[in-house]
Order: C-alpha cells, then sequence, then structure tokens
C-alpha cells in the first residue's frame, strides 16, 4: 500500500495520544483508523474491524437516528460536511458489539493540506449511554 | 552517483578539537551525478569549504533545501559562488502558504543577520518551490515530499540516469506517535522516499538515552532509525546530522553500538556508515540479475 500523505500520518499520531474516541476518514470518507478510547467505545478494535468492510458493521454498530433506524454513513451530516470540507456538529447513538447504546455528540473537522482535502479527523462525546 | 559530505553535524556547528574527525560544520551534502553534474543537498556550514574548491567548476548549480532551518542555510552567505557575476545559482525549497521561498530565507541574508542582502549578490540565484511531482536535474530524477519535523520539511530521493537511488532525509522523527517495527508501512513518514534506496542518509541525532528528552523535537534516536532503514530495505545507511554534543569518542562508540544493533536486526555488516566531513562515497544500484539461459 502507498505510504498516506504526511497530514493524515500526523494526525493518526495524535488521535493515538487522546483519550477522546476520535476516528480518521480519507479524502473519501472511508474509516482508515480509529484510536484505543473508540475503540472501547464500539468495542471492537481497529485491527479487529479494518479486517471486515464497513457496511458488515455498520449494520450492528450504527450510527442510529431518533427512531432507532440505522443512518447510512454517506448520509451522515457529518460525512457529508466533510466531504464538502466544511466542519459540522451533530447528533446520533450508537450500539457497541456488546450492545450497550451511546448518545453521542460529534464534530468531524477537515483535513486540508496544500494539495487539498486529504480526510478528515472525527471526534465522538458520548453524552449518555445504556447498557444492554 | 559520487557522494562527499561537507558538514554532518544537526542543529548548531559544533567545532573543536575533539570533533575533528566527524567535523563541526552542519548539514551539507554534494552528489556528482554519472552524467558530470552536481547536485548540492542542503546548505549548512558545510557549503562555505565545497564552495572553495567549486571555483573553476560548473556555473549553473542546484542546491536541495530540506527546510529552512538555520543548520540547513547558514552556509548560503559565505558559498563563494553567490558572489561570482558569472554563477548561476537555483535554490530548491519546501512551499509556505505564508511567504515565498526566497522572502522566507531574505529574512536571513538581510539586515541586520547579514551584510549583504539577496538583491546585492552578484550571481544569478533564483528560488524555487520543489515541484509536488517528479522532476528532473541534471539528469537525475528527484522527487520531494515532506516528511516529519518541525515545520514544513522535505525529504529527497534521487534517481540517477543509472538507476542509483539516494535518500536524503536528514530531519526527521518518523518514530513520533508511530511504533515503527509494527506500524503499517503506509503510515510511516518518509517511507515512499526511503524505499529500496542504495543509499538512505538518514538523521540520528539521539542515543535511545537521550531520546527521551528530546521527545517531539524533531529528530530521531538509533534505534527509530535503524528500525526505518530495515523496514524501507536501505541497501546502506549513512548516519547523519549529529548531535553537537557528540565528540569523535562519542560517534565512535555510537556506530559500535549501531553496527552491533544493526546485526541483530537482519542487517548486515559494513552496511552502515558514520557521516563524518569529506568522506566520500561511490553509491551504485545493484547489477540486474543475469537473464536466465535460453529464454
Ligand atoms: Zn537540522
Ligand atoms: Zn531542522
Amino acid at each position: 500500500m502507498d505510504q498516506r500523505p504526511l497530514e493524515l500520518i500526523l494526525a493518526r499520531n495524535f488521535l493515538t495520544g487522546l483519550s477522546t474516541p476520535a476516528f480518521l476518514v480519507d479524502e473519501g470518507g472511508s474509516i482508515i483508523f480509529y484510536n484505543e478510547a473508540a475503540g472501547d467505545l464500539l468495542a471492537i478494535s481497529f485491527e479487529e474491524f479494518g479486517q471486515k468492510p464497513a457496511e458488515e458493521w455498520s449494520g450492528a454498530i450504527g450510527p442510529f437516528g431518533a427512531d432507532g433506524k440505522p443512518i447510512p454513513i454517506e448520509e451522515l451530516p457529518t460525512t457529508q460536511a466533510l466531504r464538502a470540507g466544511r466542519p459540522a456538529h451533530g447528533n446520533f447513538r450508537i450500539r457497541s458489539l456488546k450492545g450497550d447504546e451511546h448518545d453521542i455528540e460529534s464534530t468531524a473537522l477537515p483535513i486540508v493540506a496544500e494539495g487539498g482535502q486529504e480526510g478528515g479527523m472525527i471526534f465522538f462525546w458520548p453524552t449518555a449511554g445504556r447498557g444492554a | 552517483m559520487k557522494v562527499k559530505v561537507w558538514g554532518a553535524r544537526g542543529s548548531v556547528p559544533a567545532p573543536g578539537p575533539e570533533m575533528n574527525r566527524y567535523g563541526g560544520n552542519t548539514s551539507c551534502v554534494e552528489l556528482e551525478l554519472c552524467g558530470g553534474s552536481t547536485l548540492i543537498l542542503d546548505a549548512g556550514t558545510g557549503i562555505r569549504g565545497l564552495g572553495v574548491g567549486f571555483a573553476a567548476k560548473l556555473p549553473t548549480i542546484n542546491i536541495l533545501l530540506t527546510h529552512l532551518h538555520l543548520d540547513h542555510i547558514q552556509g548560503l552567505m559565505f558559498f563563494a559562488p553567490c558572489f561570482r557575476s558569472e554563477s548561476s545559482i537555483t535554490i530548491w525549497g519546501p512551499s509556505s502558504p505564508e511567504a515565498s521561498l526566497a522572502a522566507r530565507i531574505g529574512r536571513y541574508i538581510s539586515a541586520p543577520l547579514s551584510p549583504v542582502e539577496v538583491r546585492e549578490l552578484p550571481c544569478d540565484v533564483s528560488f524555487l518551490d520543489t515541484p509536488a511531482t517528479e522532476w528532473e536535474l541534471g539528469g537525475a530524477r528527484i522527487r520531494a515530499e515532506s516528511v516529519t519535523h518541525r515545520g514544513p520539511t522535505l525529504g529527497y530521493r534521487i534517481t540517477d540516469s543509472d538507476g542509483t537511488t539516494l535518500t536524503y532525509i536528514s530531519d526527521h522523527e518518523p518514530g513520533l506517535g508511530a511504533p515503527l517495527e509494527e506500524i503499517g508501512q503506509e503510515w510511516i513518514s518518509g517511507y515512499d522516499l526511503a524505499r529500496s534506496a542504495d543509499l538512505l542518509i538518514h538523521d540520528c541525532q539521539y542515543t535511545d538515552e537521550e531520546y527521551p528528552d528530546h521527545v517531539g523535537w524533531g529528530h530521531s534516536r538509533l534505534s527509530d532509525t535503524l528500525t526505518f532503514a530495515r523496514r524501507t530495505d536501505a541497501r546502506r545507511v549513512m548516519l547523519f546530522h549529529h548531535d553537537p554534543l557528540h565528540t569523535d569518542d562519542f560517534l565512535d562508540t555510537f556506530l559500535d553500538t549501531a553496527n552491533g544493533r544493526w546485526r541483530a536486526l537482519g542487517g548486515e555488516p559494513g552496511q552502515l556508515t558514520m557521516a563524518s566531513e569529506r568522506l566520500e562515497l561511490e553509491v551504485s544500484a545493484p547489477a540486474p540479475a543475469p537473464a536466465p539461459a535460453g529464454a
């Protein structure tokens, strides 16, 4: 695999050191990394997650809207904003693989470098959680 | 390709009798390409000595700067060809949204830091941002890419017309926040630049014991330099950018330690060199495997 742009490498290094659940997406919006705090929240480490296509997990993990129906990741306002090169803030619910649910406030920031947008960072702030 | 080191020190010149063998001048490396043209990597204080002998040489000079920290540009003002009207000098360096390369270097070559201004230099000098894609100089293909340091910093991959590849990453901390032994290669800063280079000239400023006090300063500890070189499959490695505190005796011992660790990582003896001033190396690509008989 080719080397990622340096800005994404630095972002990954930064997110690795945070206790805030955080995801790194590439310019197409695909998840290319998440940190241990995010792994705790989802009850699955990135290494395990990375071995299957995202669609296989999203049905189980979410995100889910207020009505409890899954929202395709592509339709999340945060994803759309990132793709348009804008920051965004939104709310949804996720379910960990253990079954507990979390209300999440999420902030997404595009990573723009000299060559244009290279991806984005998405931070999750759990505001409430319920055990399974 | 012929490589000659004119300055191997990092951060600040460190002259003194205890530094005589490895030298106290800061980063500067001369490359003589197989077609006869010359490229200069960085313009630390080592470039002054290079310029003295450069008088009768080609009037067209290309200098590739990794970044604008003083230890990589300080010698520019003392580079003899700058003061000759027949010289034509092109200085390549990292772009910045903040100001042009000429303006940023001009902050150093201007009052009160300098007695001369760039516009007063008698030579024909131009400042160019390195292109985002590979380009050609003197028959060699050059690729510049950003690497982990402090501030916009480039590494260079230079592929000569005979296929010999040299990678120069003078200031680099690829292990910052990234465990180099296990992380995927796509997450290693400088990986594409260094992949399978015939010679990798790489930052090795700190011992593993010194590094904890310098995390995030933009430089490598020995074990990260060696792991980076193994992960990228370098054929030879030159340890570069010596800390100003490291004396000749210290660097001798440091090289012994490095050789021991290199073998433990599966490297072959003789692949490591400690950069020292005026050191000359001939670098070549491995001979192509002979074609199978009867094919
Ligand atoms: Zn330096
Ligand atoms: Zn530097």
